[in-house]
């Protein structure tokens, strides 16, 4: 398996390195349609739909498009991009909770970013390191994602949920403040 | 060339979340890094070479082309 690690900046956004532009934000949530985006590390599907839910049932966004990208190390394919393009108003991306997919996690907010759609991506905090090399690698250092206690996939389902809801606050924060403030 | 101490630590610390342990080995301007995996480690957890050598370099103090690196799955 180690033979077939694909580097996840091909690909990516700014090619050339520059600054990705980060998408404008809506003042609200209201009425936006949101997507998910997750991986297949363990409880991140659970974890998105524990935030998904909160983002409901609280911020009255409806849920409209989830996709599960193919492995953990890729960023999410051109036509998943274009799907959540298409469809959606903002997206949450997650969950990092390795090495690797927290480098792809933010490679896929800054492709999500640079199609012009807000994203939050969500990472655990044993991989800043990896995750802050990914924006850095891409250009965009600084660039800002929610953290949340390593290990996600040991957790519980109530764990989870707990987890999630104590993110929601940040990520409706970097779904709605203004985009300069999101890559500091 | 001076090890940051401290961001090595980290990035030990972070290989470590997924069960590698990071060997290395500075000599002048060029070092020699060895990723060993654990019996819990992740297989597709490790980050592309590139990216490792971007990551280490700071903290190793050597240019990334200078860090030779050792992937669990390369040959001997």
């Amino acid at each position: 398996m180690f033979d077939s690690i694909i580097d996840p900046t091909v690909g990516a956004p700014g090619n050339d390195r520059g600054r990705t532009a980060l998408a404008g934000r809506p003042a609200q949530l209201n009425g936006l349609r949101l997507g998910l985006l997750v991986n297949t590390k363990r409880n991140a599907a659970d974890f998105l739909e524990e935030v998904a839910a909160a983002l409901e049932s609280e911020y009255g966004v409806t849920t409209v498009l989830t996709r599960t990208k193919p492995s953990i190390v890729h960023p999410a394919p051109p036509e998943m991009l274009e799907e959540f393009r298409g469809e959606t108003d903002v997206v949450v991306v997650g969950v990092g909770d390795c090495g690797s997919c927290s480098a792809s996690a933010v490679a896929d907010g800054l492709q999500l970013e640079a199609a012009g759609i807000p994203a939050a991506v969500i990472c655990s905090d044993a991989f800043r390191v990896s995750a802050d090399a990914m924006a850095n690698l891409q250009g965009t250092p600084g660039y800002e994602y929610v953290t949340t206690a390593h290990p996600v996939a040991s957790l519980s389902r109530e764990g989870v949920r707990e987890r999630a809801v104590a993110a929601l606050p940040e990520i409706v924060g970097m779904l709605t403040r203004p985009a300069a403030a999101v890559a500091s | 060339m001076t090890i940051d101490q401290a961001q090595l630590e980290q990035l030990k610390q972070t290989l470590q979340a997924d069960d590698y342990r990071l060997d290395v080995d500075v000599q002048g301007d060029s070092a020699d890094v060895a990723i060993v995996a654990g019996p819990d480690a992740c297989e597709e957890c490790l980050v592309p070479k590139p990216l490792m050598q971007s990551m280490l370099a700071p903290v190793l103090g050597v240019q990334p082309d200078s860090i030779r690196l050792t992937y669990p799955t390369d040959k001997a």
